[in-house]
């Protein structure tokens, strides 16, 4: 077992864990929004970004291995102030405030950061509401790559790609075609774990006529 | 991409269906390099925006060009007769500008005259010239290091001798190549690779162009030597689509050498194998960070991926692999023939062995220079170079690479080596320099580096996506930059990008706020 210390806490981990597994294991939470615990970590967002003894700088936990005898800080100014940087970054990128509910706005609510400063670029409307299912919304994309991976690793579909490069970052279903024109089998996976609602599952509720209250 | 002159839907399927990749993943790879991204028309120019090429016209011949030919950048005619592209850097820096016509790269003065009247020439190769007596880089490659290796020393002895020659790496980092190999050969798998990065994207460099097209002999035998102390019987090359002589040229010096003996199986009869595969990029800047170039080698797109797991334990394929510059694996052949004693006594100070450093067209006389470390900037600049052509002052340099740092005229007699350079926020990296005359506008430098940068992210870590656009709109949406902000959104980058493209583009601005805070329209 490894032994590390987390803000003076100290805690076994098995080989192979990362510092994100043991900060959890001690019950206390970093926020993370390329980080599905289903999936391989990533290390794309660096919003996970920790205070490490020693290191050079601040180190995304999702990817960093457990080491013995290592010295983790979670609060670490620097790191908290670099991944609330990185959250307003990505807020910028988007039409407008993420929807409550959604990861991204939780993770915005614990680093405190409000509406971004940032004027300039954003992803440009592309809506795919073909699918009986499942409806992407291209614009709210933040190539966290959650859907990919859902659809590649848990899935086995691979049925959605990452696309383009630098600002144009996003994802595609097929080649671009769609859902309904791509290997989607519509399970679901990839808008089950959208930290942005960029993919949803479309609901049939609106369908059923509602039942008379007796 | 030839057929249609872009790629469409049904090329993507037969790619997928040939490749047995999904055909999202065949659309995901289509979509982010650089050559399939822009239409082409049956005569497709493109022109050079590198930074030599700034530093020569602040980009009038862009401009020009565009103006002129009556189309944007990626555009082509409505006739598809005529389409034009940009390129980073075509690596003629020696002659800036530098234009691509079809298969012909001019470069001069008048190179956009030419192309308009469709008389592009090719334009002279760069002087290649050594300091050295016993130069390491510039003496034409006869394979004897391997041959001694091969009858004289273990593996573990080759090993040893280039660890005591300390060959840091030559591509930007700066890692000791003995570490790498040493890591690779402890590391268990099945079969092990070597791969030389020859993405040599760095604006301003064209240093590993001239020992791949030049001598390329030398370099095969590092890279041979390399499969021989570490227990690789393949390596692969990673050339790039804008060096269109860099493949040929190796691919006709493996065939000589596995003809001479000195590449295929069973080398000299020792029993030895190694042979080499040569594989031709299709530009993107980031494909020369180490696990975007593993991806791309692969057939993929080439983004980063977080370290660990290192190369040197989970590389191509899964497998150990030492990826070094190819400059670096052009130093074993001599440490190989000579031995570690001989390597270090070429150095003037604590840094082994020699560097090749190149001149952008500004300079009296620009080139390749095989230069012993520990020289200063100054005799660099003015005894090797000439000094700005002209008459002209130099204003400031920006050495190694768009990551590298901007030094001002002022501190022209700071050491040319991997320490002295850092400490003056600049880099060894390529080795490339590229000096600004006093005519420059160095608002114009923050803006054309920013939008290289954000142009050229590979677009997986946030900060570097988000945050280099955000910085390349700070100098260019016409208001005062916020000082404050940009320091706020360096500090994000530097710290928080996965690798050195958005942890490094921060220097040259950075240097720019200290040196030049005047030109660049603070608030």
């Amino acid at each position: 077992m490894i032994r590390i210390e987390i803000n003076g806490e100290e805690t076994l981990v098995p080989p192979g864990a990362t510092v994100l597994d043991a900060v959890r294991q001690t019950g206390r939470e970093v926020p993370t929004l390329c980080f599905d615990v289903r999936q391989a970590p990533f290390g794309a967002c660096r919003v996970c970004l920790v205070g490490i003894e020693g290191a050079r700088g601040p180190q995304a936990s999702c990817t960093t291995p457990a080491q013995d005898g290592m010295k983790v800080d979670t609060h670490e100014p620097v790191a908290r102030r670099v991944a609330a940087a990185v959250v307003e970054l990505v807020l910028s990128e988007l039409p407008g405030p993420p929807a409550e509910h959604t990861e991204l706005a939780e993770v915005a609510r614990m680093l405190d950061v409000g509406e971004p400063r940032w004027p300039g670029e954003r992803h440009p409307d592309k809506h795919d509401e073909a699918h009986p299912y499942l409806a992407f919304h291209h614009e709210l994309c933040i190539s966290c790559g959650r859907c990919v991976r859902a659809c590649d690793e848990v899935q086995g579909t691979f049925a959605l790609a990452a696309t383009g490069r630098s600002f144009g970052a996003n994802v595609a279903a097929g080649l671009d075609e769609g859902f309904r024109d791509s290997a989607c089998v519509a399970c679901g996976a990839c808008a089950d774990t959208c930290p942005t609602d960029a993919i949803t599952e479309i609901s049939l509720l609106h369908l059923v006529d509602q039942e008379p209250v007796r | 991409m030839d057929r249609n002159g872009e790629l469409t839907d049904d090329d993507r399927r037969l790619a997928a269906e040939r490749s047995g990749l999904p055909e999202a993943t065949v659309y995901g790879i289509s979509t982010f390099y650089e050559d399939l991204l822009v239409p082409r028309g049956a005569r497709h120019v493109r022109v050079c925006t590198g930074t030599a090429c700034f530093a020569a016209t602040a980009d009038a011949h862009v401009h020009e060009l565009e103006e002129r030919l009556g189309l944007g950048m990626g555009e082509r005619t409505e006739d598809r007769s005529l389409s034009l592209g940009e390129t980073v850097c075509l690596g003629y820096c020696h002659a800036s500008p530098a234009v691509r016509d079809g298969d012909v790269i001019d470069a001069g003065p008048d190179v956009v005259e030419r192309v308009l009247a469709g008389a592009a020439q090719p334009a002279p190769e760069p002087l290649i010239k050594s300091l050295l007596d016993e130069p390491v880089l510039t003496r034409a490659g006869d394979w004897s290091g391997l041959r001694r290796a091969l009858s004289e020393s273990t593996p573990e002895e080759l090993l040893e001798a280039v660890k005591d020659a300390d060959v840091r790496g030559r591509g930007g980092a700066g890692f000791p190549a003995g570490t790498k190999w040493e890591f690779t050969r402890a590391a268990e798998g099945e079969r092990k690779f070597i791969v030389a990065n020859g993405d040599e994207g760095d604006p301003g460099s064209y240093i590993d162009k001239v020992l791949m097209e030049d001598n390329p002999h030398l370099f095969l035998e590092g890279m041979a030597l390399a499969g021989f102390a570490v227990g690789a019987e393949h390596g692969f090359v990673l050339t790039r689509s804008e060096y269109p002589r860099s493949k040929p040229a190796l691919e006709a010096a493996v065939a000589e050498a596995r003809a001479q003996g000195y590449l295929g199986e069973d080398i000299l009869g020792s029993g030895v194998s190694f042979d080499v595969t040569v594989v031709e990029g299709a530009g993107s800047y980031v494909v020369g960070e180490e696990t975007a170039l593993l991806s791309c080698l692969q057939g993929l797109r080439g983004t980063v991926s977080a370290r660990p797991p290192f190369p040197a334990q989970r590389g191509l394929h899964g497998m150990p692999t030492v990826v070094n510059n190819v400059e670096t694996l052009c130093n074993i052949p001599f440490i190989a023939a000579r031995g570690a004693e001989a390597y270090r006594a070429l150095s003037l100070c604590d840094t082994p062995g020699t560097k090749l450093v190149c001149f952008n067209e500004r300079f009296e006389r620009p080139g390749v220079y095989e230069v012993p470390f520990g020289m200063t900037v100054r005799a660099l600049c003015e005894d090797v170079a000439g000094g700005m052509r002209d008459g002209r002052e130099i204003k400031a340099l920006q050495i190694g690479g768009p990551l590298g740092g901007i030094l001002p005229a002022a501190k022209l007699d700071t050491v040319f080596d991997f320490d002295p350079l850092t400490a003056e926020g600049c880099m060894l990296g390529h080795g490339g320099i590229v000096g600004f005359d006093d005519r420059t506008d160095m608002r114009a430098v923050a803006k054309h580096l920013l939008r290289f940068g954000a142009d050229e992210s590979c677009g997986k870590c946030f900060p570097c996506r988000i945050g280099l656009r955000r910085a390349e709109e700070m100098f260019t949406n016409g208001k005062p930059v916020e000082r404050a902000r940009l320091e706020e959104l360096l500090e994000a980058l530097e710290l928080g990008s996965l690798c050195a493209h958005g942890g490094g583009m921060p220097a040259p601005i950075r240097s720019l706020l200290l040196h030049f805070p005047d030109e660049l329209g603070l608030a």
